[in-house]
């Protein structure tokens, strides 16, 4: 009897780790929705507003809450990643902990987590120009980039140039 | 005794005279309806993409906020060819300097991003009505991207004082 429960308990084990696997393979396979955040540029779409970003049928999609927005991968005339980083805490607790004594608050400043950048040039019907910011999580960029180049968007810079060009462009102070 | 009064006096006249000088030759604005703007030209210094395309449609939203104008046109739009009183705007980045937000928030002294931009207002037929030097700072709190907000309202402010269309009451 007890033999028999140890392998009925053993059965169901197994049964149990089985459909685990099959679910983990199952999301796996599913395409996975990028989180993003469209920073600006974005026509209808609030500065900062939080969604999903994909690319598909030639076009790119940013869902937001029950609205959505699109620019044709064909119109898009350079597409860009970057790479950034935004402090760990968030904003507010960030802000108040800057009155802490001793300067206690500012340690927190310190802790900083990466992101993705994605910024995108695209032309509109009247061939106007307009620019897009999309924050991501960190190497999240890269393959929508890859998916818009493969649906027909273009890019200036390749990927061979970004990897010869220096990691930190030059620039200059000015004077005031 | 007498001429030092007349000295005074005529002191007072020269005083009088120069303070009312700036509100007698306020600059008259030209007379503008639609303005173009032209993407951010960086060849000289290397600017960040996301620098650019920030700088870019900030300048845009702004001037369509504040700027006065009846039509804001984008770089490249044709709609533009057609409007009266166009003037196309330029500008070329002429400094920059990518601080930190980690370094402004722990020091609140050092870190600040700042950036210059060399802006020319021209008409159709390319003759340069306005140039002026901008900058577009963040020293305290807020992401590096925000200098490019600070320039683009003090960018449309100059817009503003400059150029009115014939709706626009300054």
């Amino acid at each position: 009897m007890k033999r028999r429960k140890f392998l009925v308990s053993i059965a169901m084990t197994m049964a149990f780790a089985g459909l685990a696997v099959c679910g983990a393979k199952a999301q796996q396979s599913a395409k996975p929705a990028n989180n993003a955040i469209a920073l600006t540029g974005l026509p209808g779409v609030k500065d900062n507003a939080k969604g999903t970003l994909t690319v598909e049928s030639g076009k790119l999609h940013f869902s937001y809450g029950k609205k959505s927005s699109e620019v044709n991968a064909a119109s898009i005339e350079d597409v860009v990643t970057g790479e950034d980083t935004q402090a760990a805490v968030g904003k507010t607790v960030s802000n108040l902990s800057m009155v802490a004594p001793y300067g206690s608050g500012r340690f927190l400043a310190l802790f900083r987590t990466k992101f993705d950048t994605l910024t995108l040039r695209y032309r509109d019907e009247n061939g106007a120009l307009h620019g897009v910011i999309f924050a991501l999580p960190a190497s999240g960029a890269e393959p929508i980039k890859k998916d818009l180049l493969a649906q027909g968007a273009h890019a200036t810079v390749s990927e061979q140039q970004a990897a010869a060009a220096p990691a930190n462009s030059s620039s200059k102070e000015p004077k005031q | 005794m007498k001429h030092p009064l007349k000295a005074i006096l005529w002191l007072a006249v020269v005083a009088v005279t120069f303070a009312a000088t700036p509100l007698s030759a306020q600059p008259v604005k030209a007379k503008v309806s639609a303005i173009q703007v032209e993407m951010i030209h960086s060849d000289e210094i290397k600017l960040p993409a996301e620098f650019q395309i920030s700088l870019y449609e900030n300048l845009v939203r702004q001037l369509e906020k504040q700027g006065g104008f009846e039509h804001v046109y984008r770089d490249g739009d044709r709609r533009a060819k057609d409007a009266a009183d166009l003037v196309v705007l330029h500008s070329t980045v002429r400094g920059f300097k990518a601080g930190s937000e980690r370094t402004r928030r722990v020091t609140t002294v050092a870190g600040a991003t700042s950036i210059t931009i060399h802006c020319e207002f021209k008409n159709a037929d390319g003759k340069v009505l306005l140039e002026k030097d901008v900058n577009g700072k963040v020293r305290f709190f807020g992401g590096n991207l925000r200098a490019t907000y600070d320039f683009a309202k003090k960018t449309a402010r100059v817009a503003h004082d400059n150029f009115s269309s014939s709706e626009h009451k300054s």
